[in-house]
């Protein structure tokens, strides 16, 4: 039985079976050229919906794994929203409908809603921990992405910033009715930095990341360290997230 | 000693992220910390008064040595404080967030110790674990919580984090809840009766401790 069941036909070794876009994860030599045009086709082809679904799963992974906020996705969440309402009336307008196949066919939107909801929920609580976190260097950070013309998106949800605002505030009233209220004058303030130390935390840069590469980069030098890395497309790194930051902020690096 | 205050502060903060609930304010300490930092400034403000404001450290090395001890205990004891009442609050949010009424519970807990006191009011009675300004931080971040929430009232952010699995759950009601609508009609949750439900319908519920989810 066991030899049986080895592989004997010749066809295992012949040419891998035709795949609209080629694994990522193992660069062909050469190929690279058609891979991108493949790449072009195969992206416009898959409807758009898809893609959202895609592009909120790495979003939601990336923001899960970075050490620091990323940038609010506007376009994607507005979409991704609507869709999630729509899909919400439709099951409102069909339930009491008792044909078993409309209800079989809630069951599978629901299920899809159920995980959309899901993404989206755990997305948003990873941002208002970081938010939580380090509310007064991601406010500078956002105050800046706001006068930045580079930046295509701001940092912060017009909510979220509201959310940060009135937490912020609400927590400086509550330190300084409990005791800061009473203390020296030059000593009242919660974002200080006599002495050398910042009052405001900042999130861990050097922290590592698995990061897995879309385009080539080129060579990329690790900050403090005598290291110079060359990442190709495919490749997978656990790097330090200030080193890769610039690329994965650009989307031709990944985070997994 | 100088600083002493500040760190049992912080050793009693250290504990408190390891507790399941909130100790009680400590505000003695609080109030001892802050007393210290005043008594230091002051401790400065004399120290400083012959000068007359021309004064240069490099001359008096003493003299700045001293001020600098104040100014650095100064310092730390606000760090200690900061760090005591931000844990506090993160453990408040946290249970906000996890849907418990923080207050109420407080109530019930002074009820039961204090009679017929109400809500404590002062911190010097022991049946209340939060200080007046805590209480009112967390009524006013219920509301900022709320008013959050209320903006993304589709996707439910206070719903389980875990990846939903299935639609439909197995679940036993551990105490009587009552009768629920759902979509497919009403169901009566009496105690120990076993349901097929969706789990949208009825997560609220086991976060409150009525139904146990079956796996």
């Amino acid at each position: 039985m066991k030899r049986r069941r080895k592989p004997s036909s010749p066809i295992h070794l012949s040419a891998p079976p035709l795949t609209v876009r080629p694994p990522l994860y193992f660069p062909v030599a050469g190929a690279m050229d058609i891979d991108d045009i493949l790449a072009d086709i195969a992206v416009e082809t898959i409807p758009q919906e898809t893609r959202d679904l895609q592009e909120l799963t790495r979003c939601w992974v990336a923001e899960r794994v970075a050490p620091e906020i990323l940038a609010w996705p506007v376009e994607l969440m507005e979409r991704v929203l609507d869709r999630v309402r729509r899909q919400i009336e439709l099951v409102e307008d069909q339930t009491g409908n008792m044909d078993p196949k409309t209800n079989f066919k809630l069951i599978v939107i629901q299920t899809e809603l159920e995980r959309f909801k899901f993404l989206v929920r755990s997305f948003l609580r990873a941002r208002i921990a970081k938010i939580d976190k380090h509310p007064l260097h991601i406010l500078a950070q956002h105050n800046a992405s706001l006068t930045d013309p580079d930046a295509r998106n701001p940092l912060l949800s017009p909510s979220e910033h509201q959310y940060l605002t009135s937490h912020q505030s609400l927590l400086s009233t509550h330190y300084s009715s409990s005791f800061l209220g009473q203390f020296p004058a030059a000593l009242q303030r919660l974002d200080d930095t006599a002495g050398g130390i910042s009052m405001v935390d900042k999130p861990d840069e050097d922290c590592a990341v698995f990061v897995r590469c879309l385009r080539d980069v080129g060579e990329v030098a690790v900050e403090g360290t005598e290291k110079v890395i060359r990442i190709k497309r495919g490749d997978v790194w656990v790097v330090r997230w200030c080193a890769v930051r610039r690329w994965v902020l650009a989307g031709d690096v990944e985070l997994v | 000693m100088y600083g002493e205050v500040g760190n049992k502060l912080v050793q009693h903060a250290k504990r408190t992220q390891s507790l399941a609930h909130l100790p009680p304010y400590q505000s003695e300490m609080v109030r001892a910390a802050t007393r210290e930092v005043r008594d230091l400034d002051k401790d400065v403000a004399t120290i400083l008064e012959p000068f007359a404001g021309s004064f240069n450290p490099s001359t008096e090395p003493a003299t700045a040595c001293a001020l600098l001890v104040n100014h650095l205990c100064m310092r730390r004891n606000k760090r200690c404080l900061l760090a005591y009442h931000r844990t506090r609050t993160d453990k408040l949010e946290e249970m906000c967030w996890s849907g418990v009424d923080v207050l109420e519970r407080q109530q019930q807990q002074s009820s039961k110790a204090g009679g017929d006191g109400g809500p404590a009011m002062g911190t010097d009675s022991n049946s209340s674990s939060l200080s007046p300004e805590e209480e009112e931080y967390v009524r006013q971040y219920s509301d900022l919580l709320a008013a959050y929430k209320g903006q993304w009232t589709d996707i439910d952010l206070t719903g389980s984090l875990e990846p939903p699995r299935d639609l439909f759950i197995d679940v036993r009601v551990l105490k009587d809840a009552g009768e629920i609508q759902t979509e497919y009609g009403a169901i009566t949750l009496t105690k120990n009766s076993q349901f097929y439900v969706r789990q949208g319908d009825v997560e609220r519920l086991i976060a409150q401790g009525y139904l146990q989810r079956l796996s």
